[in-house]
């Protein structure tokens, strides 16, 4: 080996040492500092990406009604057009309207956000939605929708913030099956790349007496979520020599995130 | 070639904003176009070995700067089992080991045969899965490997293969633009009189 390869070699070596040294506040100084260096990339990107969608949505519909004029020859022929955006718009108003029930009747501090990309990495189940400290939101927070709880906020930047989904085998909740004294762990599991997602409800007794369609909630113990979120549904229990796993379907729609809420406040534990 | 080596290294810093904006394709089996590792891979074959240790580095930390995760929180006595997250810098590794096994075919690179480097390059993509994979498996337990993750490494692999001739011949243009071959031993058998 040339020298000059074996001192690039060590100091590769020397490098990589340092790096899996490094404490867990300096790997989220290192963070920080990568994602403001390339947040003017990410900004001018989500406004070209923003512009270029619509631009794209634009010739989409332009072609549509040209194809419509071309057929029916009339004004008739925009009617069909009109009543899809109509009930696009009613949809999405219904939506909002939802969203917006939920936030009123929630007794959390909440804050609305947009999921703005969806699996950045290729072995988390992480989302990215489009707030951060400029909204006061800190990691280890948890994230809402409408339809029960969706994750933990992990890293936060200035103006986006990633959020660790209920599917992942790294985010544990706390959990009670209703109707029952059973609690366990909650968690997402590794592997699960098609189809919907389940989740795994560890640590429950062995002689639990579930039965599938039992809804499973958080129990606000631990200090990270608040009490009584819906998780999911259970689906089916395996009893084990010790313990009881069940099965359990989550109550949120995992591929078709749009808002979700970031709970500002931590809830008191239990007493 | 130093001109080339500095291109090189902003190339790799653009395939990370680039990679930003790449989508999974969740009905595709999850798999996605891995921009970074695909460049990284491409540049590692046309460079000496300290530059491809540089970007290796390079590569390694500013992917897990991305992409680790933080510790989850909570009471420790009633999250007493937690999820083991992957130190920052395991990547480094990884993207060294790719490299020094692109770097394996060089020679056969240098004569203008772009085409095993390109397989290869696929490969070495679904190795590199499956050593992160591995190691998750190794530092959190238990091994569970379904089908669908096989398929989703498989068609990652795949999906980023298609893409090296396309970078192969970026990073040839860029080679000519500054005066520079990446296939030397192709262009020396051209140059030289046949009888």
């Amino acid at each position: 080996m040339k020298p000059f390869n074996l001192i690039a070699l060590l100091l590769f070596v020397g490098g990589a040492t340092w790096a899996l040294t490094r404490s867990e506040r300096t790997v989220r100084e290192i963070q920080r500092g990568y994602y403001s260096a390339i947040s003017p990339f990410l900004k001018s990107g989500s406004t070209i990406e923003s512009s270029t969608r619509d631009f794209l949505t634009e010739v989409r519909h332009s072609k549509d009604l040209e194809i419509e004029l071309a057929t029916i020859k009339g004004e008739i022929g925009r009617l069909p057009i009109i009543e899809s955006r109509c009930r696009e718009l009613e949809r999405e108003n219904a939506q909002l309207r939802h969203a917006l029930d939920f936030k009123q009747g929630t007794s959390f501090e909440v804050v609305a956000a947009q999921v703005i990309r969806r699996q950045p990495a290729t072995w988390w189940q992480t989302v990215e939605i489009d707030i951060g400290e400029n909204r006061l939101i800190g990691p280890q927070l948890a994230v809402l929708s409408n339809e029960g709880l969706v994750g933990i906020i992990d890293r936060v930047t200035e103006t986006r913030s990633s959020v660790v989904l209920l599917t992942d085998e790294a985010c544990q909740v706390s959990a009670k099956v209703e109707e029952s004294p059973e609690v366990g762990i909650l968690s997402g599991q590794r592997g699960l790349g098609d189809g919907s997602p389940m989740l795994r409800l560890r640590f429950l007794s062995r002689d639990a007496m579930l039965q599938p369609g039992q809804r499973v909630f958080t129990t606000g113990r631990g200090s990270v979520f608040q009490a009584n979120i819906l998780l999911g549904t259970i689906v089916s229990i395996e009893k084990g020599a010790d313990d009881s796993e069940a099965l359990v379907r989550p109550s949120v729609n995992f591929a078709d995130l749009g808002t979700v809420f970031v709970v500002l406040k931590q809830s008191e534990p239990p007493k | 070639m130093t001109r080339y080596t500095i291109i090189t290294v902003l190339l790799v810093l653009a395939s990370f904003v680039v990679q930003q904006f790449v989508p999974a394709f969740t009905g595709w089996h999850h798999s996605r176009l891995l921009i970074v590792q695909l460049v990284f891979l491409c540049a590692a074959v046309t460079v000496n070995q300290p530059t491809m240790l540089l970007l290796a580095f390079l590569c390694g930390s500013l992917w897990d700067a991305q992409y680790t995760l933080g510790p989850h929180g909570g009471d420790p006595e009633i999250y007493s089992q937690p999820v083991e997250a992957l130190r920052f810098g395991y990547s480094i590794l990884l993207f060294g080991g790719m490299g020094f096994l692109m770097q394996g075919i060089q020679p056969l690179f240098r004569q203008g045969k772009w085409y095993f480097s390109a397989l290869l390059s696929g490969i070495a993509v679904f190795l590199y899965l499956a050593g992160e994979y591995g190691i998750i498996t190794i530092v959190r337990g238990n091994l569970v490997l379904t089908h669908a993750t096989l398929r989703q490494m498989v068609w990652t692999s795949v999906l980023t293969m298609l893409l090296s001739p396309l970078v192969f011949w970026l990073l040839s243009a860029i080679a000519r633009r500054c005066h520079h071959s990446i296939f030397p031993e192709a262009n020396l058998k051209r140059r030289r009189p046949s009888f």
